[in-house]
């Protein structure tokens, strides 16, 4: 493998917010888990009304951990033409989660969009919400082992083999092993066993 | 019977999960028609009254954020296009802006390669409400409609299929600009359609606009307040239909949105009409921007960023020079590396704001690819919408959010 494509991912004291300032894509504002809602309600209140976003990243070997990244948007809770909302402000909160017992606030009360975003951050990071009103997975299926988008999560190998996959004993309609029922079934399998019964042309039937 | 996950988990289309005196649960999904993919919604129902709807969703789960993760920066965009299956282009195009932003190579983006990028996406944002109206119209009753807007829809991925070579997922937009020149014939065929537009919206319009059995079944229903549309996270036409004008190309102008004159379609009501009205609207917005895009193309120019590092050489200099042949080979079998930041790049897709916060560390894959994905918002307001309401437009208020699945699980 060549050199540039080692991952040299682990261990990396990265905060990426703080390394561009030339990208002047948001106001970025890093807040610890425990200040997290004081600063979210304080952005609601100075009009930043609708939560485009809620994300997480996993910086492997950092700590904290993980991100968890909010991305805000102001904009009227009225009708307005294009004018009067002219430039919106961005806003970008991030909070750092530490790789024991993952956990934050919930904003599910403050924004109801924030809902599914949240399961989404725990189905596939691990981290909680405290107070989320219904916190199970989203994307992946019920009793899956692990967190798929965890930077420790093996895409493939041994121990990627060895994670159990319910996927389709959970999900879908019919547990698994269940044999066709009812007339269609039936008629099914009479036509298969006449067929069986059947000699193809040319051979003896034993 | 209780309502156990189990339960939920087992329950085909419309099996009934539990009944309690009048009261029923029933399941929806994941293979229904009128749920546009693979949504499982579990309803309780009090005769034809819903009174509370969830919805289950994670059956198209693919991965791809975590695929694109662990590919080149060049790459990633071939998965990333097939997350919004009926937005390949604007997917394309948004991580493209995003990741050169990271590059810093913005403002170096040749002014052609831009009007083709605006010309590729408005286009495939009619055909995308082309899907849109058709099985929007079958959910109503209309089946004509599928066969008039996949007429309009096919002259449009023909011409992407010129330009890029596919239909559904060219992977035409590429980091630095586009990957070919439009070729000989492709103007004559867009002026054809640009022509003969005008008279299929009049068309759509005169059936559908009207007609008294769509505005029965759309007007009033499915209502969103400015208010909730924000606090659901609602964007795209879902949100202009509740009175709210906020458009990306108009708020945040990318790839040269400020040079054209379009409108923002915005209706006031926020009903299921109110939706439909906004996107009809937009599909002839959009091919405003068309025409005034392909005013541009006339000149020819350079389609691709003049910078070794990122632009694959053209295939005739491969052959004369060793330069050339070491940069094609360094970006095809290593990419090229990316400066660490963050950065959220919008844009306007046919469904809403979709975004990427891109991380790079330094390296030639990005560290995360984070979808701001407009459907799953949208969908969500589902479950503010429907209860109170006929489980028959419930059916109605699906389709007038417009969700693609693809991009709902990823």
């Amino acid at each position: 493998m060549p050199s540039s494509q080692a991952p040299s991912i682990a261990g990396s004291a990265l905060d990426p917010s703080a390394v561009r300032p030339d990208i002047a894509d948001a106001e970025i504002f890093r807040v610890a888990p425990a200040e997290l809602r004081a600063k979210l309600l304080l952005l609601r209140a100075e009009g930043c009304s609708l939560l485009l976003d809620v994300g997480a990243v996993d910086y492997l070997g950092r700590e904290p951990r993980y991100d968890v990244v909010y991305h805000l948007l102001a904009l009227p809770a009225k009708p307005s033409s294009v004018a009067e909302i002219g430039v919106p402000r961005r806003v970008r909160v991030l909070a750092g989660v530490p790789a024991e017992a993952p956990m934050l606030p919930t904003v599910c009360d403050l924004w109801p969009s924030a809902n599914w975003a949240e399961r989404e951050i725990y189905d596939l990071f691990g981290i909680s919400f405290e107070g989320h009103p219904d916190l199970r997975r989203i994307q992946m299926p019920e009793g899956w082992e692990g967190h798929p988008l965890r930077k420790d999560y093996p895409l493939r190998g041994p121990a990627r083999e060895a994670t159990p996959r319910p996927a389709f004993a959970s999900k879908s309609n019919v547990p698994a092993g269940t044999p066709p029922a009812g007339k269609v079934a039936a008629a099914l399998q009479k036509q298969i066993a006449r067929a069986r019964g059947q000699a193809p042309n040319g051979t003896e039937k034993t | 019977m209780s309502v156990t996950p189990e339960a939920v988990a087992r329950a085909t289309t419309l099996d009934v999960v539990e009944v309690k005196g009048n009261a029923m649960t029933l399941s929806m999904g994941p293979q229904h028609p009128s749920t546009h993919g693979v949504l499982q919604v579990v309803v309780e129902v009090s005769g034809e009254i819903v009174e509370k709807a969830e919805m289950e969703i994670g059956y198209l789960h693919t991965g791809i954020e975590k695929t694109a993760e662990n590919l080149f920066w060049t790459q990633a965009g071939t998965v990333i296009e097939r997350m919004d299956y009926l937005n390949p282009l604007g997917n394309e195009l948004t991580y493209t802006l995003a990741v050169e932003k990271l590059l810093g190579v913005s403002d170096r983006i040749p002014e052609r390669a831009q009007s083709i990028r605006v010309l590729v996406t408005e286009l495939t944002r009619i055909a995308s409400h082309c899907v849109w109206l058709g099985t929007g119209g079958i959910d109503l009753g209309a089946i004509s409609t599928f066969f008039y807007t996949f007429d309009i829809r096919e002259d449009i991925l023909d011409l992407l299929e010129q330009s890029g070579g596919a239909r559904m997922h060219p992977h035409y937009i590429r980091i630095g600009g586009v990957n070919g020149d439009v070729p000989a014939g492709f103007l004559g065929r867009l002026d054809a359609l640009i022509a003969k537009f005008p008279q299929r919206m009049r068309e759509l319009r005169a059936l559908l606009q009207n007609n008294p059995i769509l505005r029965d079944r759309m007007i009033d229903v499915g209502i969103v307040s400015p208010a909730d549309a924000l606090a659901w996270g609602l964007t795209g036409p879902s949100l202009r239909a509740s009175g709210i004008a906020y458009d990306v190309r108009k708020a945040f102008p990318y790839s040269g949105y400020e040079k054209y004159a379009f409108d923002v379609p915005v209706r006031d009501d926020g009903d299921a009409y109110a939706r439909f009205l906004v996107r009809l609207d937009e599909m002839e917005e959009a091919m405003r921007i068309v025409g005034q895009v392909r005013k541009e193309l006339d000149t020819s120019g350079p389609i691709m960023i003049d910078d070794p590092k990122i632009a694959q050489p053209p295939k005739e200099a491969i052959a004369l020079s060793m330069e050339a042949l070491i940069h094609h080979f360094k970006i095809v079998s290593e990419s090229f590396r990316v400066p660490p930041g963050d950065v959220y790049v919008a844009t306007e897709s046919p469904r809403g704001e979709l975004a990427y916060y891109l991380v790079s560390n330094g390296n030639n894959r990005p560290y995360r690819v984070r979808t701001r994905p407009p459907s799953m918002y949208n969908l969500q307001a589902l479950k503010h919408m429907v209860p109170g309401n006929l489980i028959a437009d419930m059916v109605v208020m699906i389709g007038s959010l417009d969700p693609v699945f693809g991009e709902v699980d990823r």
